[in-house]
C-alpha cells in the first residue's frame, strides 16, 4: 500500500530537524520532489520567523524571580487573611514584583520607599511594602540572610501590631496579630534552615557536572562593595554530597586571603541597579578561606587577614547572627502581647474579649516553640531559660 | 546529560531544583507558543509566567505515564490561551487584526524581524483551528508528533494529516514573503 503523502512529508520534517539535507531527503523520494520541496521549504521559513521570538531578558529575569519566589512561598490556605484583599490581590499579580523592583531601581531610596516602609496596613503605600519586601526576600540567596529578611520583616509585622493595638483598632488588630503570627512561623522555618550545614542548591546540576546560570540575583538589601572574585558561573549541585569537589567561584585563593577586604559567599553584588548578572551561594565549607561577612566585618575579633581556612570563626559568625534572629523574634512576640495586652486593659468590657483573642493570636506562635504565655501578658524573662531547648526542638522537628 | 524522565521525576518528588532546570528547557517555547497566539507581548507575558506558576503547583500531580511533560506543560498553555482568548471575546476587545493593525501602521518603523513575525502571526490565524494548534506546537513549539497528539487529544495520523495540510496553507499565505 503507498504511503500518504503526509507521512512521506512528516519523515522529511524529522530527517531534516535531524541534520539531514533537504535534497538528501528529496531524492528518497523523486515522485515527490515537486510536492515536498516547496513545503518543507516553507517549514524552514517558519522556523526561521519563529526563531526570532525571544523572550525580553527583563521579563526572563523576573519570571524566574516570580518562579523562586513560588518554589519558596507555595500558597497555603492558611495564610489567606495574612493580608488585606488590596494587598494579595496585588501580589498575586506577577508583575507586582517586577513593578516594584523598577521603582526601586528608579527611585532608589526615593520617597516611596521610604514612606511605604513605615506604612501601615490601613494606609494606600502598604501594598507597596508588602512587595518589597518580597523583593528583598527573592534577592536574599543565602539560607542565613534569608532568614534574617524574614526575621526584619516578622518585626515589623509586630511594629504594625503595636500601632494598630496602640490606635485601639481591634478589627485591624486582630488581623495585624494573623498576618504577624504566619509571618513568625515562616521566620521560624528560615531560621532553622539556616541553621542547617548543608549550602542550599539553587540550580540543578548532575553530580559532577557545572553548568553556568542563567540567572543570578543579588542581594540588594546589602551594602555595595567593591567585588573582588569575578563569579558569572554559580555551581552548587543538588544531588553531590558536601564533600563533592566544586569549582569554587567565591573562595579566595590562599594567596590573597591576606588583603584587607574579603569576602565570603554572601558577597553582594557590585551594583544595585544592573540586571544581575553575578551571584554566590554558600559554599561548602571545605572550599571557604575568610571568614567575616559585609554585614559584620570584624565581630569575631580575629585577624581578617588569616592565612589558615577558618570554618570555625565563620560558623560563629553565623551563628551569631542566628542568635541575634531568635532574640528579635522573642522581642517581636514580647512586644505585641505587650501592645495587645495594654490595649486590653484600656479596651470597653464589651471589646476585651477581641483583644483576648488577638492576643491568643500572636501566643500560638510562641507556643508553637515552647513560649506561649497565660493570657496575662508574661515577661519574656520568664521563659528565658526555656529559650534555648525550646529553639532547638524546634530546629530539631524541622530537621 | 540527565533524561528529562528523571528530571521530571525528581521535580514530582518536590525538587525545586529539577522544576526550575524544566523551566529553563522550556521557558523559551512556552512563550514562543504562547506569544503566537495571542495579541502581544504582555500578555504572552503574563500567560507564560502563568503557566509555570500553575504547572508548579500542580506537579505533584504530574504521572509520567499518562503524558509526556512537554506534552502535559503545552497542555496548561493551550489551555490558558483557550481561557484567554475566550475572556478577551466576552470583553469584546478587538481581533488580533484589528489590533495588529494599529500596531504596524508605519511598517517601516518596524524592525524587518518583526515584521516577518507579524507575517508568521498572520498567517496562522488564517488556518482553521485545528490546523493552526497543530501547526504552531509542531513548527513554533517543536514538539514531537506524538506530544502534539497528546496535547491536543487527536491520534498521531490526524496530527499529521493537519500539519501537511496547515503547511500547505501557510505556503501560499507565505508565498512571496519567504526570506522576506
Amino acid at each position: 500500500m503507498a504511503r500518504k503523502i503526509e507521512d512521506i512529508f512528516n519523515e522529511c520534517y524529522e530527517r531534516i530537524r535531524s541534520g539531514e539535507s533537504l535534497e538528501s531527503c528529496l531524492r528518497s523520494y523523486p515522485e515527490y520532489r515537486a510536492q515536498l520541496d516547496p513545503l518543507l521549504r516553507t517549514t524552514f521559513d517558519i522556523g526561521r520567523r519563529s526563531s526570532y521570538i525571544q523572550p525580553r531578558p527583563e521579563f526572563r529575569h523576573w519570571s524566574r524571580v516570580r518562579l523562586e519566589t513560588a518554589q519558596r512561598y507555595p500558597r497555603q490556605p492558611q495564610q489567606a487573611p495574612a493580608a488585606t484583599p488590596m494587598a494579595s490581590g496585588w501580589l498575586r499579580h506577577g508583575w507586582a514584583l517586577a513593578v516594584t523592583a523598577g521603582i526601586i531601581i528608579l527611585l532608589g531610596t526615593g520617597s516611596t520607599m521610604a514612606a511605604s516602609s513605615n506604612a501601615l496596613p490601613d494606609e494606600p503605600l502598604y501594598p507597596v511594602k508588602l512587595a518589597t519586601e518580597q523583593i528583598q526576600l527573592a534577592f536574599a540567596v543565602t539560607p542565613t540572610r534569608q532568614a534574617e529578611v524574614e526575621t526584619d520583616i516578622t518585626n515589623a509585622r509586630a511594629t504594625e501590631l503595636e500601632a494598630m493595638a496602640e490606635q485601639g483598632k481591634t478589627e485591624e488588630a486582630a488581623k495585624a496579630a494573623e498576618r504577624y503570627n504566619a509571618q513568625y512561623e515562616k521566620a521560624l522555618e528560615a531560621i532553622a534552615d539556616a541553621e542547617g550545614t548543608t549550602p542550599q542548591p539553587t540550580d540543578f546540576v548532575p553530580p559532577g557536572t557545572a553548568t553556568p546560570s542563567e540567572f543570578a540575583i543579588p542581594d540588594i538589601t546589602a551594602p555595595p562593595t567593591p567585588v573582588t572574585t569575578a563569579t558569572d558561573n554559580k555551581t552548587t549541585t543538588v544531588t553531590a554530597p558536601p564533600t563533592t569537589e566544586q569549582p569554587s567561584t567565591t573562595a579566595q585563593p590562599p594567596s590573597t586571603t591576606e588583603q584587607p577586604s574579603t569576602t565570603t559567599a554572601e558577597q553582594p553584588p557590585a551594583t544595585t541597579t544592573q540586571p544581575p548578572t553575578t551571584t554566590t551561594e554558600q559554599q561548602p565549607a571545605t572550599t571557604e578561606t575568610t571568614v567575616t561577612t559585609q554585614e559584620e566585618p570584624a565581630t569575631t575579633g580575629q585577624p581578617s587577614t588569616t592565612t589558615q581556612p577558618s570554618t570555625t570563626s565563620k560558623d560563629d559568625s553565623r551563628a551569631a547572627r542566628i542568635e541575634r534572629m531568635k532574640k528579635a523574634l522573642d522581642h517581636s512576640s514580647d512586644k505585641s502581647i505587650a501592645a495587645l495586652t495594654d490595649a486590653k486593659d484600656k479596651a470597653l468590657q464589651s471589646h476585651k474579649n477581641d483583644w483576648q483573642k488577638a492576643i491568643d493570636t500572636v501566643n500560638r506562635s510562641r507556643e508553637h516553640r515552647g513560649r506561649g504565655t497565660t493570657s496575662d501578658n508574661q515577661t519574656s524573662t520568664d521563659n528565658q531559660t526555656q529559650d534555648r531547648s525550646s529553639w532547638q526542638r524546634h530546629d530539631s522537628h524541622h530537621r | 546529560m540527565l533524561s528529562e524522565e528523571y528530571l521530571v521525576q525528581q521535580a514530582v518528588n518536590g525538587n525545586q531544583a529539577a522544576f526550575t532546570q524544566l523551566y529553563n528547557q522550556n521557558f523559551d517555547r512556552i512563550h514562543r507558543y504562547i506569544y503566537i497566539k495571542v495579541r502581544n507581548q504582555a500578555e504572552a507575558e503574563d500567560l507564560t509566567q502563568d503557566v509555570f506558576i500553575r504547572a508548579l503547583g500542580s506537579i505533584n500531580t504530574y504521572k509520567w505515564r499518562d503524558l509526556p511533560f512537554a506534552a502535559w506543560l503545552f497542555k496548561i498553555a493551550h489551555n490558558r490561551v483557550i481561557d484567554h482568548v475566550r475572556k478577551q471575546a466576552k470583553e469584546k476587545r478587538a481581533p488580533l487584526e484589528e489590533a495588529y493593525a494599529r500596531s504596524v501602521e508605519d511598517p517601516i518603523q518596524m524592525t524587518e524581524r518583526d515584521y516577518e513575525v507579524y507575517q508568521l502571526k498572520t498567517a496562522l490565524e488564517q488556518l482553521p483551528e485545528a490546523q493552526r494548534d497543530v501547526a504552531t506546537l509542531r513548527f513554533i513549539a517543536q514538539l514531537s508528533i506524538a506530544e502534539v497528539a497528546k496535547t491536543l487529544g487527536k491520534s498521531e495520523g490526524t496530527v499529521k494529516a493537519l500539519q501537511f495540510n496547515a503547511t500547505a496553507s501557510l505556503r501560499k499565505a507565505l508565498r512571496g514573503k519567504l526570506d522576506g
